[in-house]
């Protein structure tokens, strides 16, 4: 077993981004989109991280911070004991060939007037490693690899199908041999079939090249499906990380709780009355205070009005941030009022 | 049936192109009874929005119904003029779509839109349909109706239009409600509400419900009955229970199996090879052969039918026994 430094890539610490909204014409500030408020994780070598939650949880903002791609308002990423978030440009160009991205639109990703060839190539000309023969050779070996044939090689982006062009924007991500990628939604637009298709090449790509994903979607069975180990994001701030079987089996955060059971479940005989949650996800740029889930929450008390929730580890490898995690018997017991009627 | 409230039959619908015409629903036949849900399940160019849009009398300008026919009630769909369709649509059948802000007016207010349907369709007047709308918005769970009366659309969160689309369609009572992927826009903790708003729908009124979707979790939680379709035919019929517990048609099997389980976490997903063939480039014999494990010569040269292997049960396949 490795020690914990060792087997760490990546480490975010208080990591903020806000987004100023400015007014008028000298654009002043009147108030901040708190997109990502506070997040500190480690992402091990070789797991897949999942991050889920709901549209305008701070999930996507997160994972462009980790690229490099947005600049932090606060707090610290590193990837191998470096900080990403105090790189220059140059130092992060080169960073880069490390940490590679996965979109969920591959059509909108891909230039429509590139050549599947130049596209899944052009990483290798702008980092100046390859050129003339060699660079054909190992274009013609990324396409194999992704599961697309040879005779493709000359064809555009839109002579192909939705799954076809994800496996481009894989085989492009996976040119520079980099240690982490970051699939943002990755398989969310794509049909039920081909999302099977996808899933299974993301995890035969990780096995032989070693890859550390970070997984960031909002369809829960594609997460449990390809994660190690999984964080649920509500209003900018983690609420639960844990092992996929923990978080689903053990859930200790309400939102969590409320969340999993939302899923629909693709079988009749599992047929139930959903514990709905109350209400609609808040604005970010006036979240509530405290608990930012207690306007939701049924086990709100006075505390989680005013008290923020410390985000801590309360099980080995289990962190919430809640001061009333759900123990075992809470969750046959819920009160009356948002989540009802538990079986 | 006696309480068969509408039959299509053999529908085809064909779109005009720069190549000619390609045809994207090609013979689809199925029915729905008072009070039932039915879902229609398929993949993108499945042509199951085809149908629903043929079915509402809106296929885009360049779409016809060249073959087939739809009856409503002892009616025939297809001979009605544009004046009776437009009544037929709201008072009998009423439709919501997966984008709501797309299909509400973004210059008007909630309220105005509200009003008008019943105005146009229930003949109030002003403050009855004021009223009435109000009351419908609380139907549907909208809290604070009477405020939400007087805003915008784009003033309203995705799942509380959402929520304004099905007041608006359920607003005259139709017999017929088709919803359209009408949760696939939303996050999942609204999903689940405006599936339970469906259910209760569904348990405490008489309006059939026709849901297009292509997320099996949606139709295990709400549907009666199953219609799934693949290249613009019906490829199985069945029961709910029936279709999840003993699917007979190849490609049934594997959208069920390649669906990630809550659950039973499996280390490989089964995956369908392939992907869903061009309408205009359509594969000989059975559509699916392309991508189906069981396929042999014949099928590339035999277009199956689709057969009856019990009363509700059927399957468009000639490999698979019984």
């Amino acid at each position: 077993m490795q020690s914990t430094e060792e087997r760490v890539i990546m480490e975010v610490i208080d990591l903020k981004k806000h987004f100023d909204l400015t007014k008028g014409f000298i654009k002043k500030t009147h108030s901040k989109i708190k997109a990502v408020d506070g997040l500190n994780f480690q992402v091990y070598k070789g797991e897949t991280l999942g991050i889920v939650g709901e549209s305008g949880c701070g999930k996507s903002t997160t994972g462009q911070l980790m690229l490099g791609l947005l600049d932090a308002t606060e707090g610290h990423i590193y990837f191998q004991n470096e900080d990403i978030s105090a790189m220059s440009q140059e130092e992060l160009r080169k960073a880069r060939r490390d940490l590679q991205v996965i979109f969920q639109d591959p059509y909108s990703s891909l230039n429509p007037r590139m050549t599947v060839e130049q596209i899944i190539g052009e990483p290798l000309v702008v980092h100046g490693l390859a050129s003339g023969k060699e660079l054909k050779e190992q274009v013609r070996e990324l396409m194999k690899l992704v599961g697309l044939r040879e005779h493709q090689m000359k064809l555009y982006p839109h002579e192909f199908s939705g799954g076809q062009r994800q496996r481009i924007g894989i085989a492009r991500a996976l040119a520079l041999k980099p240690k982490v990628i970051v699939c943002d939604e990755a398989v969310s637009a794509l049909d039920v079939s081909i999302q099977a298709q996808i899933l299974n090449l993301l995890k035969k790509l990780q096995k032989e090249m070693n890859l550390t994903y970070i997984f960031i979607a909002h369809g829960l069975p594609a997460v449990r499906h390809i994660s190690d180990r999984i964080g649920v994001m509500y209003l900018g701030k983690m609420v639960e990380l844990a092992d996929r079987n923990e978080l689903f089996e053990h859930p200790l955060h309400p939102y969590t709780y409320a969340l999993l059971d939302s899923v629909p479940i693709p079988d009749p005989k599992l047929r139930k009355e959903h514990q709905l949650i109350k209400g609609e996800i808040p604005s970010p740029i006036n979240p509530p205070s405290g608990c930012p889930f207690h306007p939701r929450c049924p086990f709100a008390t006075e505390k989680c009005k005013i008290e923020v929730p410390e985000y801590r580890e309360i099980l080995p490898n289990h962190f919430v941030a809640c001061h009333y995690p759900l123990l075992q018997e809470d969750t046959n017991v819920l009160p009356d009022s948002g989540i009802s009627k538990v079986k | 049936m006696s309480n068969e409230l509408l039959k299509v039959d053999d529908l085809k619908v064909r779109f005009k192109t720069d190549e000619g015409y390609v045809s994207t629903v090609n013979g689809v036949s199925f029915s729905v009874e008072q009070g039932e849900t039915l879902a229609i399940v398929g993949e993108s160019g499945s042509g199951k929005s085809v149908t629903s849009l043929a079915l509402m009398g809106i296929l885009p300008a360049n779409g016809e119904i060249y073959e087939g026919a739809i009856t409503f009630e002892d009616k025939d769909l297809r001979s009605l003029s544009k004046k009776e369709y437009r009544k037929m649509r709201g008072d009998d059948i009423a439709m919501i779509f997966q984008e709501p802000m797309t299909a509400l007016n973004p210059v008007f207010t909630i309220g105005y839109q509200l009003r008008e349907t019943l105005i146009v369709h229930n003949n109030m007047n002003k403050e009855q349909a004021h009223k009435k709308g109000i009351e419908m918005l609380e139907t549907v769970g909208i809290p604070d109706s009477d405020r939400v009366m007087g805003r915008f659309p784009h003033q309203l969160s995705g799942g509380m239009r959402q929520r304004v689309m099905i007041a608006m369609a359920l607003s005259c009572n139709p017999k017929l409600l088709i919803a359209d992927e009408p949760t696939t826009a939303l996050d999942v903790t609204i999903q689940a509400q405006i599936l339970t708003l469906l259910r209760n729908l569904k348990k405490n009124s008489n309006t059939s419900i026709i849901i297009i979707t292509h997320d099996l979790g949606v139709v295990a939680e709400l549907a009666d009955r199953v219609v799934v379709m693949y290249a613009g035919e019906v490829v199985e019929v069945a029961p709910i229970q029936e279709l999840f517990d003993n699917p007979r048609h190849p490609y049934t099997r594997g959208l069920i199996s390649s669906i990630p389980k809550i659950h039973d976490v499996v280390d490989e997903l089964y995956s369908i090879e392939g992907t869903v063939p061009n309408p205009s480039n359509m594969p000989t014999g059975c559509k699916f052969h392309p991508r189906c494990p069981l396929a042999d010569i014949e099928c590339t040269k035999v277009h199956p039918e689709l057969e009856y292997i019990s009363e509700k049960h059927a399957k468009r396949c000639i490999k698979v026994k019984g």
